[in-house]
């Protein structure tokens, strides 16, 4: 019983820090080139972030099916390269998590960055800083609150991610069966104890990473 | 040596609510010693954009930017200097300190690559050099206006900059303060012996700051000279109203001489002016406010000696330490706005009186 919720529990953590650590580098780079750069396709490059929150998640599973799969653009590529097909792994769970939380990030990020007063960053240019040490050392230090803010709702997505992680990674016990699709597993099959247990524990999770970004926060603010 | 600028571009300027956007031509050119280098003109005249472009913070169209023999931009040849290799000492308007870092860190931001020891003798050198020792452990919200204008010098000039620019640095500061500052900059200008370019629309403190005055007007250089040339010997009308010359008489008549100058006409008025108008048969010309003399009406005083006028006050604002009147001129439509020096005569509505003005005060443009 115990280890029936403490598998779906690692599961769970470990899809979602992966795909959070992702997010927060990835998305921090994404916002910077939509706040700060002109380029074309820019406007594309906007839409395609966002739209998984606007999709159902088994829309947007449907698509990464679609292009992680052995027949897919992305997934065919990658099993003739290597010969590993990677839907119903653990690691297809990640990526799901992290295009559906990408646009969390992106949204709060983006608009942190550009709330940060472009004089101060032309005042590092002309102290002689490139723009990626302004980038680093002013731009991303002044918008840590909003960056903050979207790595803990990442988080938090990612955590309770269902319907993406459903298509794309199935729910398959002890590989891809996180605390969401147990939840669900559980229930179904009317093992309201083991349902009971996991809910527990995924609120005690939730309540304790909130708890923890919001003290970070107090730190950092100055 | 000097800063040698000549540059165009075409950009969008914020259109007026509602309005569309105008496509506003900026087209200067100036050249300038290693001094101290005003900038003046109305907001939206380009001065800022100007300073971008020599700084690196925008590009011009076509052009060319030379700054003490070093070519930071030049449209022929395609070289475009980043800002990070230009490193002009640049003080932004808003100030533009970095909010999460102390004054220290703020001033030796710029010292990159500085071993300790020298940053550290290179910060109390600025802090002394700008009267800012002590602050060095704040932060930017915990300074006042005028400290943040110094430590945003000192961050400025701490790397030793070939050029100080500064846009409209003072704007925001009270009188006592502006005064000091401006003392300040003349005195780091003579140190340093650097080109500084100052941006600012007051007139006053063109006058009092500027070894060379250039003048911006919707985006062409109107004239470039000493705050004396400029002020005393505007060469337009645009000029002229810049500096402060509001009674103007747009192209009258050359009719004769007179002991005192020459003989000037228009809206049935004769002027004599001190300046040398020999060879022209129509000129524009102006008269300072400050430069009306106005007495209580007496027969007596009316002669025929020159630019002397009867009126009659029609209009009084009081300025606190003066009082600008506007006075209808005998005998036409002609209203001179005259800056009265008086606390006194609060009830001068509809007085009489006599106007003089000297040959040498009537200033001829164009």
């Amino acid at each position: 019983m115990l280890e029936d919720a403490l598998i779906p529990l690692s599961i769970t953590l470990k899809v979602a820090v992966l795909s959070t650590c992702l997010v927060a580098v990835f998305g921090i780079l994404i916002s910077y080139a939509l706040a700060r750069r002109d380029f074309r396709g820019k406007w594309l490059a906007d839409i395609l972030v966002t739209l998984p929150l606007v999709l159902p998640p088994t829309v947007t599973g449907y698509l990464l099916v679609v292009l992680l799969g052995k027949n897919g653009a992305i997934g065919s590529f990658l099993f003739e390269m290597t010969g590993w097909s990677l839907l119903f792994t653990w690691h297809a769970a990640v990526i799901a998590a992290f295009v559906v939380s990408l646009p969390l990030m992106v949204k709060t990020t983006a608009s942190a960055i550009s709330a940060v007063d472009r004089e101060l960053e032309y005042a590092a240019y002309t102290l002689g800083h490139s723009e990626l040490e302004t980038m680093l050392f002013v731009t991303l230090p002044l918008a840590k609150k909003g960056i903050l803010a979207g790595i803990v709702l990442s988080f938090a997505r990612a955590v309770g991610e269902f319907g993406a992680t459903l298509m794309v990674a199935g729910n398959i016990p002890g590989k891809t069966n996180t605390m969401s699709l147990s939840i669900y597993t559980a229930f179904q099959s009317g093992n309201d104890a083991l349902a009971n247990i996991l809910v527990i524990t995924l609120v005690v999770v939730s309540l304790l990473s909130m708890a923890l970004a919001a003290k970070f926060v107090d730190r950092w603010s100055v | 040596m000097g800063v040698k600028v000549s540059l165009s571009k075409k950009y969008r300027s914020r259109g007026r609510k509602g309005g569309r956007d105008d496509v506003f031509s900026l087209d200067v050119s100036f050249e300038v010693g290693n001094e101290l280098v005003v900038l003046f003109g109305r907001s939206g005249s380009g001065k800022t954009t100007t300073l971008r472009c020599i700084a690196g913070l925008e590009a011009p169209d076509r052009g060319s930017i030379v700054v003490n023999g070093k070519t930071y931009y030049d449209s022929d040849s395609g070289i475009d200097l980043q800002p990070q290799y230009r490193r002009p000492g640049y003080v932004f308007q808003n100030y533009a300190l970095f909010p999460h870092m102390d004054v220290r860190k703020n001033i030796v931001y710029g010292l990159k690559g500085w071993d300790a020891v020298k940053k550290e003798a290179r910060l109390f050198e600025m802090l002394r050099l700008l009267h800012i020792e002590g602050l060095e452990g704040r932060y930017p919200s915990q300074l006042s206006g005028g400290q943040k204008q110094r430590v945003a010098l000192a961050r400025a000039l701490a790397p030793s900059p070939d050029i100080l620019l500064l846009d409209e640095p003072f704007s925001a500061l009270d009188m006592v303060v502006r005064m000091r500052l401006r003392e300040r900059i003349k005195t780091i200008q003579k140190e340093l012996g650097i080109p500084v370019l100052f941006i600012t629309h007051s007139p006053e403190e063109a006058f009092s700051l500027a070894d060379r005055v250039v003048v911006l007007h919707e985006g062409k250089v109107h004239q470039s000279g000493s705050p004396r040339q400029v002020f005393y010997s505007p060469v337009d009308r645009d000029v002229a109203e810049l500096v402060g010359v509001s009674n103007i008489f747009e192209d009258g008549a050359v009719v004769g001489n007179s002991p005192e100058g020459f003989v000037l006409e228009g809206r049935g008025l004769q002027f004599v002016t001190g300046s040398d108008v020999s060879g022209s048969d129509t000129v524009s010309w102006g008269v300072r406010p400050e430069n009306i003399h106005l007495m209580a009406y007496d027969k007596d005083l009316l002669s025929d000696d020159c630019n002397v006028f009867a009126g009659t006050v029609l209009d009084v604002t009081d300025k606190g330490s003066s009082k600008l009147m506007a006075v209808e001129l005998d005998g036409s439509n002609v209203v001179l706005f005259c800056d009265v020096p008086t606390r006194l005569l609060d009830d001068a509505m509809g007085l009489r009186v006599i106007v003089n003005i000297a040959a040498q005060d009537v200033l001829v443009f164009e």
